[in-house]
């Protein structure tokens, strides 16, 4: 009767969705197992035939123009507010004191202008500062939704569309090399200027600097101008007791640099 | 197997389920391709357009000036390091012409005195006492700075 069409009708809906949650499942199990076979094929950050992207910032050469910052807000829309800086350039004073003065007024656009008296100066010399471009990068360890990451050919992006914006890479980051953007209101950084480096263009600061300064290229490229730079000059990374493998090699680094 | 721990079990099974489909459908479809991100992630960051074309772009309509250049002591500096473009690449610059005053400010950002700059291959002074408060391009072309204007 009655009762009985309900009970059979309740019975098969039991079934199907059994059916249906048992299905989900074991196809969820087995979809892990695919994506994990076929991560072994994609390209990682070891792979031969990929660039491996690197800087080299020659600090004897220079002369703090601040081009290059200029550029780099031109070229990625960083907004002109002399906070936000993907590049900047800092000049170090060292008094006859021992004293040690860092500035960066405005990032260094509109060139540097000394501050201290010619009198009181041991020596003086400008640092570009830049993402370093960590092989172990602490941001992309900090990023709790996987929104920042290392690139197959060795840059350290930012994926805007996943942020979340927690600031917590903006802490990690051992060389303030991030920062808030406001107008996106996710984190910001120098992308090497990937979109320029993957249609075979150099990034916008060693495109406008002067007195090239700024050397770029594959590090793999054995024949490569960055390559030779890292052979020409005694080079040295900033902050190498972090271990953190960067990237952007410096030649003429002193111990004041931070 | 006693009714209880049955459902039990039952329940712990449908709350795993619809906890890795909410999962799934949340997770982007490139995500994990490469590793921890979305991986068409790195399409997104090669979107925008240069705003800096290179020289070779400069040259096909101003070779005379960039001949000017290539020749003198200005030859290793590229021409949108001076005039730094205001529009995107895919417009005409014509449109919004990339102008440089020639001011003391702006030959100051290389030439002005700084103790960070001695000895880098790239003469300083003081302006002041060199011309006073006259502009740069009154005398020197930009182009070929030793080329004095009459």
């Amino acid at each position: 009767m009655g009762t009985e069409r309900i009970v059979n009708k309740r019975r098969k809906f039991f079934q199907t969705s059994a059916a249906l949650l048992g299905g989900t499942l074991l196809y969820s199990i087995i979809k892990p197992f695919e994506a994990i076979a076929q991560t072994e094929e994609e390209p990682t950050i070891d792979d031969k035939n990929l660039p491996l992207w690197g800087m080299g910032v020659d600090i004897e050469s220079c002369i703090g123009c601040g081009k290059c910052a200029e550029a780099c807000k031109i070229e990625n829309k960083v907004p002109e507010e002399p906070f936000y800086f993907r590049t900047w350039v800092e000049q170090y004073t060292v008094k006859n004191d021992g004293e040690v003065k860092i500035e960066s007024p405005n990032g260094g656009i509109g060139g540097l202008k000394q501050s201290v008296p010619d009198e009181d100066i041991f020596k003086s010399f400008m640092v570009p500062k830049l993402c370093n471009h960590c092989t172990k990068a602490p941001c992309v360890q900090a990023c709790p939704v996987g929104a920042t990451f290392i690139s197959p050919d060795g840059v350290v992006l930012v994926d805007e569309t996943y942020c979340i914006g927690c600031s917590y890479c903006i802490q990690a980051c051992p060389y303030g090399a991030r920062f808030m953007n406001p107008v996106t209101k996710v984190a910001d950084k120098c992308t090497f200027c990937y979109h320029r480096i993957t249609k075979g263009l150099e990034p916008a600061c060693v495109e406008v600097c002067p007195t090239n300064a700024r050397v770029f290229g594959d590090l793999r490229d054995k024949k490569g101008d960055l390559v030779k730079f890292l052979q020409d000059n005694p080079t040295q990374v900033l902050k190498p007791h972090l271990n953190t493998h960067s990237r952007v090699f410096y030649n003429g680094l002193s111990s004041e640099v931070k | 197997m006693p009714k209880i721990i049955f459902r039990l079990f039952l329940s712990f099974v449908v709350f795993v389920s619809i906890f890795i489909l909410i999962q799934r459908y949340l997770t982007p479809n490139s995500f994990g391709e490469y590793g921890h991100y979305r991986a068409s992630a790195i399409d997104d960051n090669m979107l925008s357009v240069p705003f800096y074309k290179g020289e070779e772009e400069c040259a096909s309509c101003h070779q005379e000036v960039y001949d000017l250049k290539s020749a003198d002591i200005h030859s290793g500096i590229r021409c949108e390091s001076c005039h730094m473009p205001k529009i995107a690449a895919s417009k005409d610059c014509k449109i919004n012409p990339p102008k440089v005053e020639g001011s003391l400010n702006f030959c100051g950002q290389c030439h002005a005195i700084n103790a960070g700059r001695l000895k880098k291959g790239v003469p300083t002074l003081n302006f002041k006492d060199h011309k006073g408060d006259q502009n740069c391009i009154e005398c020197h072309n930009a182009h070929a700075p030793w080329e004095l204007k009459e």
